[in-house]
């Protein structure tokens, strides 16, 4: 009698534990789940604070030497010129690195937002090699565009996906010395493949898995000769990712690389969204 | 006569910047540094075209924007904001708010007037 009494007590006392646990449990999830969504209002404050702190002196800077350039205020002459033009490029490469920390940073805060919408991806990648071929043509390359005139339209972000364009060309006219660079495009399995071909000084096996890390340049042997901070890559492959597409390298060292962008011709949830964070 | 702008911007050094670029294409600027002051010179003369920062102290562009265009003496005013947060959402939150154009920080000198020139006219 006494033994079952215990052995009752015993089970009743492990059923209550039992319960205690499963309501802790519930109870540390829910602090969880509020600490990480105080973490998340945290980093989006910071971004945001982060961004227009910056962007505001940049305004004055960037605003201010435009005004000088434009002569609005009264002539200069050469060498007030040619200073002020020195800033202004100066300001324009601090934007874009701010630019590309904040994309990093929210990228990785998981605070990126995308805004989707019918997008006429032939369209950017002509406008977007006509910016980009007078600085192949002041290095003697050639940028061919081929065949890409005939894409159809794709549900993407715009501007995120054109980011990714950029990038991408605007390496292969970097790391190319002498020959050219052709961007073409074909459609297979479901899928836009927008292809960056160069002749250029190549990537190493090896060195393929690093040129996606931040901040991360390949040492090419002689000192630092090629500009940049090693974000490019970085965050275009990240973007590519979240917008459901792809980037895949095939490259041969001092032969030149093929920079492969896949992109789902049917987006990401096609019909219910408008803008997303990834 | 000359078109009145209305610019509301915490920031002395951008308003100074802001103000000559639109001085110098020929229109009349008046600012202020906060949204109750920038409502206030509204009220008082109200302006062909508001360029309203975002961030500003107190009330924010946001809030500023909402309160013009259901104030009924100035709801056709039209809005142009300035934002230095360049999120994708701000483009559609300034113009939910009733903003009626947007546009980034930092502003480019070649372009700006241009851009205004959309909402206002010469
Ligand atoms: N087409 C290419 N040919 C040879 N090497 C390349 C090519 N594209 C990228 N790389 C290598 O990968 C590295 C990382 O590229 P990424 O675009 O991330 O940085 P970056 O161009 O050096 O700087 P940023 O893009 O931030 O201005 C480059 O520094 C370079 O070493
Ligand atoms: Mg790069």
């Amino acid at each position: 009698m006494l033994v079952t009494t215990i052995l009752l007590a015993l089970k009743l006392s492990g059923e209550l534990r039992k319960k205690r646990t499963a309501e802790e449990k519930a109870m540390e999830m829910e602090l969880a789940k509020a600490k990480a969504e105080q973490a998340d209002r945290l980093k989006s404050a910071f971004l945001a604070t982060m961004s227009h702190e910056l962007r505001t002196p940049l305004n004055s800077i960037i605003g201010f030497s435009g005004i000088l350039l434009k002569e609005l205020p009264g002539k200069l002459n050469d060498e007030q010129k040619k200073q002020l033009n020195m800033i202004k490029t100066g300001a324009n490469h601090l934007l874009s690195l701010i630019n590309d920390i904040l994309d990093i940073s929210r990228i990785e805060a998981g605070q990126m937002e995308f805004s989707m919408e019918e997008t006429d991806i032939s369209g950017s990648i002509m406008r977007i090699s006509e910016i980009i071929k007078p600085i192949a043509q002041s290095k003697g390359i050639a940028l061919y565009v081929e065949n890409c005139d005939w894409l159809p339209k794709i549900i993407t972000d715009r501007r995120r996906f054109e980011q990714i364009i950029i990038n991408i060309v605007n390496n292969a006219v970097k790391f190319t010395q002498k020959g050219e660079v052709r961007i073409s495009a074909k459609i297979e399995q479901e899928n836009v493949k927008i292809s960056v071909k160069d002749t250029g000084i190549g990537i190493r096996e090896g060195d393929i898995g690093k040129i996606f890390q931040p901040f991360t340049q390949i040492d090419t042997g002689t000192a630092r000769n090629h500009e940049g901070t090693g974000l490019g890559l970085a965050i275009s492959s990240k973007l590519a990712k979240l917008l459901g597409a792809e980037i895949s390298v095939k490259s041969e060292y001092t032969k030149g690389s093929v920079f492969e962008i896949s992109l789902p011709l049917k987006g990401k949830d096609e019909k219910t969204y408008t803008s997303y964070r990834g | 006569m000359k078109k009145l702008i209305l610019l509301i911007e915490d920031n002395e050094q951008n308003r100074y910047m802001e103000t000559y670029l639109l001085e110098k294409e020929g229109y009349e600027v008046i600012s202020a540094g906060d949204g109750h002051a920038g409502i206030q010179k509204a009220k008082e003369r109200i302006p062909e075209l508001i360029l309203l920062d975002i961030q500003l102290p107190g009330m924010d562009g946001y809030e500023v924007a909402r309160y013009i265009k259901n104030s009924p003496a100035m709801s056709k005013t039209p809005i142009v904001a300035i934002t230095s947060y360049a999120m994708a959402g701000d483009r559609e939150r300034a113009l939910s708010s009733g903003c009626d154009g947007y546009m980034e920080k930092p502003i480019n000198p070649d372009t700006f007037v241009q851009e205004i020139r959309k909402f206002i006219g010469n």
